[in-house]
């Protein structure tokens, strides 16, 4: 389907990466977040201090219940916020620093569905993603048709670029915007929550596809999930918050301790160590209690 | 549909104008006078050979000092409101959005009602006023919308919604309390009117402030392609989404503003032809811009015809001519669902 | 969705490509339309390119109007204004009036340009008039803004009472080059006005509720026509107030308990009926002149500011005070009056006389 180190196929030859084949790429570094109602009141959320390091072809989970500050820490990786205290850096700069075109051009973010208004045809759709690259009207020149056809065949939807986005499936959909954030040609993609309306095959076969695409093309890749399982199955680090306190960071077996998760989720659970050294999550009913 | 290239924009951009060209020549053949096109471009050339005293005086003043003005007035104000109205539906991401929703319009009447009250025997005070109105309302509801120091779109529909009613309950109290005779005009120019054209003095300033709106907004036509997947994602792709609303509300309000002034509140057209234009021509903000202000044009100019000539010699104001061929094709769309 | 597939099943053509012919289709229509129906009304005019002796003139609003020695075509924009011309005999030179000029009965047949408020502009253009003549209460500012950018010259009334009538129609006189025309007639009307002073010299004004319109209450303010008008007659209104169409409320009215009500007939249907009507509703019945029957209804003339306003007035200073003129033979009973017809005012005149 895409041949070997596409990456610099995809940008024409034209654009150069450096090898860094293992440096870190991402480097999180105690950074802190805090929201409040208003600057004079105290904070009704506090984020951090977080740390950890992640390298190119790297799958991170950022792993956590509801409101355990998951999005947060995306937008801090992302940029869209700078951090209270520490740093957030991508290759050396600070993300929070970049002008909004070069951050788009090094990173992408994959977001929870948005309504979309005016459905676009999905060629349209991932042809947006080079709008980091263009000059004033962005009229698309033949490269960035190229690199958006071949951004919609690494994702298996190259048969869909005529369609409009509106009459598209959630998987198909998912892909489709998966694309666009490829078309980007980034270093870091972000991914909020992708799972949420998927079935399971469609969510299993999305993170085989991450975990594909982030060997080929050397991204670093950052899903922010509650997913135990696809987590654990896909993840190369994974990084647990509860209530904005980053608890551990390491290998998902490195984390997933049967205490720590069963605190940190408030369900009963089992681990096991399953062949891959991979751990597998089972989820127990409570048996003779009361449920009230 | 294929990306959209320079080359299709400027094939769709030159058929529209044949078709705006078609229709002020319509416009200006049509009235209470009956005109033919062949007698017309004969004197548009003996006009541009300076020998503009050759034509029998009644007919130059009819074709010339009056129908002439109102069309050019209406394409003018044709392409204004149509490309506020896209631009508006693109800030606020809704469909329903039309220039006045922002309560542009409330504002003009009421500064237009306000300067008749205190200055009534002032020339131009009308459009004077109403200008300075809009304009107080467009910073008015901008103070009112923002959020978080940029402009948030439920907000700022709100704040619009509210001024809007506001002046709307101000104006009608002054109107039934005033007992003033030069009111009455008011209900004409709320309505929308295009027969009274712009002073010599504001021409100018009219045009070039069109044009340079005009221009502005379709400077950042790109940037609404992505604005209308959303904030976040645009922001994620490069869009300087704060810049890019502000220009869009300033433009498109000031276009509004200026619309309103010159005559009056007509309505419908920001509203329908956006739509309209996306159905025909697809999405894309670079195209729709330029085709909506084009379109608006010819619409305008059209109704105006229209509204000219339907009850001759009574002439109808354009505003009640654009509500009415302008409900239909409303509910035309919202049956097929806004494609 | 549907309609779509139908549509793109049967033409081969996907929806956006056949409603883009359908728009450029449109367009070659509208050219069609263009180039069909050519037919030209345009004369060479022989008469505009002579620019006749030109004298100035200030109208009522302070205006300098340029007119030409001889006013041969004259518009006018205004009802009173058509009646103002033909009692001035002037009506021949009269090329076009409103839709709303219904007396006298010529004026219905003259060649109409829309209505007071909107006229068209493009037919009092083609009627090549050397004057138009408008008036501030009823025709707006915007439309004599625009006869004048385009060099048309407009003669602007702006009377106020009864006796600024009087003054407009020597104006008008004036301006038309009617004169000695204008002179008799304003010195019959002054006079008729004077006789009337001296019959009602010494009674007491009555107390007069005019009503405008009854849903909702509506009378008049002290400073219209109207309110002058009644003064003539040797009427006072109970309403005094500033606002031109006052609304009163019915139980002000009870309890200041006017002496006689004037309506204004509205030439349709027949009041008889309508005050019957009127008389059976609550607060109405109140209203002791309601009960007894002292009801005037008088032609609306009352409030066009014309010569003929002076016969309603006379009519109405006869309803009012029978006493003063009963001299003359009129029955003194007659408290209602049913429409007038132009041979009843033209009797009234002569008994005046």
């Amino acid at each position: 389907m895409s041949a070997p180190d596409t990456y610099t196929q995809l940008a024409g030859g034209r654009v150069e990466r450096p090898e860094r084949e293992k440096t870190e790429r991402l480097n999180v570094a105690q950074a802190s977040y805090a929201y409040s109602a208003s600057e004079q009141s105290a904070p009704t959320f506090t984020l951090g201090t977080i740390s950890f390091q992640s390298r190119e072809r790297e799958i991170v989970a950022i792993l956590g219940p509801n409101a355990s500050g998951k999005s947060t820490l995306l937008r801090l990786i992302a940029g869209t916020i700078a951090p209270l205290s520490g740093r957030v850096e991508l290759d050396g700069e600070e993300t929070s620093r970049l002008d909004v075109k070069t951050r788009a051009q090094r990173i992408a973010v994959v977001h929870q569905e948005s309504p979309i208004v005016y459905p676009a045809l999905a060629g349209d759709f991932v042809l947006q993603g080079r709008f980091p690259y263009g000059r004033a009207l962005r009229f698309a020149n033949s490269d960035d048709v190229e690199i958006s056809r071949n951004a919609l065949a690494q994702v298996g939807a190259e048969h869909l670029s005529a369609r409009s986005i509106g009459e598209l499936s959630g998987g198909e959909k998912q892909r489709v915007i998966l694309a666009r954030a490829l078309a980007q040609q980034p270093r870091l993609i972000l991914l909020d929550e992708p799972t949420l309306h998927l079935d399971i095959g469609a969510q299993v076969e999305l993170l085989e596809r991450l975990r594909q695409l982030a060997q080929e093309n050397r991204y670093t890749v950052v899903v922010v999930t509650h997913e135990l399982g696809l987590a654990a199955e896909f993840a190369d680090r994974v990084v647990l918050l509860q209530h904005g306190r980053c608890l551990r960071v390491g290998t998902p077996a490195a984390v997933y301790q049967k205490e720590l998760l069963e605190q940190v989720f408030d369900a009963p659970l089992d681990v096991e160590l399953g062949p891959a050294g991979r751990p597998h999550v089972n989820l127990r009913a409570r048996r003779g209690e009361d449920i009230t | 549909m294929r990306p959209l290239t320079i080359k299709r924009m400027f094939w769709t951009c030159a058929g529209l104008c044949l078709l705006l060209l078609a229709s002020i020549l319509l416009a200006l053949k049509l009235g209470a006078v009956p005109v033919s096109v062949t007698d017309l471009v004969l004197d548009l050339g003996r006009i541009a050979m300076g020998r503009a005293n050759e034509l029998p005086t009644e007919y130059r003043l009819i074709v010339f000092d009056l129908r002439l003005p109102r069309i050019l007035l209406g394409i003018l104000v044709g392409a204004a409101l149509s490309v506020a109205g896209a631009g508006f539906q693109a800030l606020l991401r809704n469909p329903l959005a039309d220039p006045y929703v922002l309560g542009v319009s409330s504002g003009a009447a009421l500064g237009s009602i306000l300067a008749l009250i205190i200055a009534p025997g002032v020339a131009l005070i009308t459009p004077l006023g109403a200008f300075l109105g809009a304009t107080a309302t467009i910073a008015g509801v901008y103070f009112l919308g923002r959020r978080e120091g940029q402009l948030d779109s439920t907000t700022l529909l709100l704040g619009g919604i509210i001024c809007a009613s506001f002046f709307s309950a101000i104006i009608l109290f002054l109107m039934t309390t005033l007992t003033g005779r030069d009111l009455r005009g008011m209900a004409y120019w709320l309505m929308g009117d295009l027969s009274t054209p712009v002073s010599a003095g504001m021409q100018w300033i009219f045009t070039v402030g069109l044009v340079a709106a005009i221009g502005a907004i379709y400077s950042t036509s790109a940037d609404l392609n992505l604005l209308l997947t959303g904030e976040r994602e645009a922001t994620h792709l490069g869009v300087d989404v704060t810049r890019v609303k502000l220009v869009v509300y300033v433009s498109a309000s000031l276009l509004t503003a200026l619309a309103v002034s010159a005559s009056g509140a007509i309505g419908y057209v920001g509203l329908l032809v956006p739509h309209a234009v996306r159905l025909i021509f697809g999405s894309d903000y670079r195209l729709l811009i330029p085709a909506s202000a084009l379109c608006g044009a010819i619409a305008l100019v059209l109704a105006d015809t229209l509204a000219r000539t339907v009850v001759s010699p009574t002439e109808l104001p354009v505003g009640a001519m654009t509500a009415m061929a302008g409900a239909p094709v409303f509910i035309y769309l919202l049956r097929r669902g806004w494609r | 969705m549907r309609l779509e597939s139908t549509i793109r099943a049967a033409t081969g053509l996907d929806v956006f490509r056949r409603l883009r012919l359908a728009a450029y289709s449109a367009g070659i229509v509208l050219l069609i339309l263009i180039l069909c129906g050519e037919s030209s009304a345009r004369q060479t005019s022989a008469s505009s390119a002579v620019l006749a002796e030109r004298r100035q003139i200030t109208d009522e609003l302070g205006r300098k109007v340029q007119v030409p020695r001889e006013v041969d075509r004259v518009v006018s924009l205004a009802p009173n204004l058509t009646e103002i011309v033909y009692a001035l005999g002037e009506g021949n030179h009269l090329q076009g009036d409103t839709d709303f000029c219904d007396y006298p009965a010529e004026a219905v047949r003259k060649p109409h340009v829309g209505g007071p408020v909107n006229p068209n502009m493009e037919q009092i253009v083609s009627l090549r008039p050397d004057l138009v003549l408008a008036t501030k209460s009823i025709n707006r500012r915007e439309t004599v803004n625009a006869l004048d950018r385009l060099g048309l010259p407009v003669y602007v009334t702006d009377p106020h009472s009864v006796a600024e009538m009087i003054a407009s129609v020597e104006h008008l006189g004036g301006a038309l080059g009617a004169e000695e025309s204008a002179a008799v007639l304003a010195e019959d009307l002054r006079g008729r006005l004077t006789d009337l002073d001296r019959r009602l010299a010494g009674a007491l004004p009555r107390r007069v509720l005019f009503v405008v319109w009854t849903d909702p209450l509506i009378s008049v303010g002290r400073d219209t026509f109207i309110a002058d008008a009644l003064r003539r007659a040797g009427g006072r209104s109970v309403v005094a107030t500033k606002a031109e169409w006052p609304h009163v409320s019915l139980e002000e009215i009870v309890r200041l308990q006017p002496e006689v009500l004037v309506f204004a007939s509205a030439h349709e249907g027949d009041p008889q009926r309508e005050i019957d009507a009127l008389r059976k509703r609550p607060g109405w019945q109140n209203i002791k002149a309601m009960q007894d029957g002292k009801i005037v209804v008088v032609s609306d003339a009352i409030n066009r500011p014309a010569p003929r306003m002076v016969d309603a007035i006379e009519r109405l200073a006869h309803a009012l005070h029978p006493e003063a003129f009963s001299a003359l033979g009129r029955p003194a009973s007659e408290a209602l009056v049913s429409a007038d017809s132009n041979s009843i005012m033209q009797e009234a005149c002569a008994c005046a006389r």
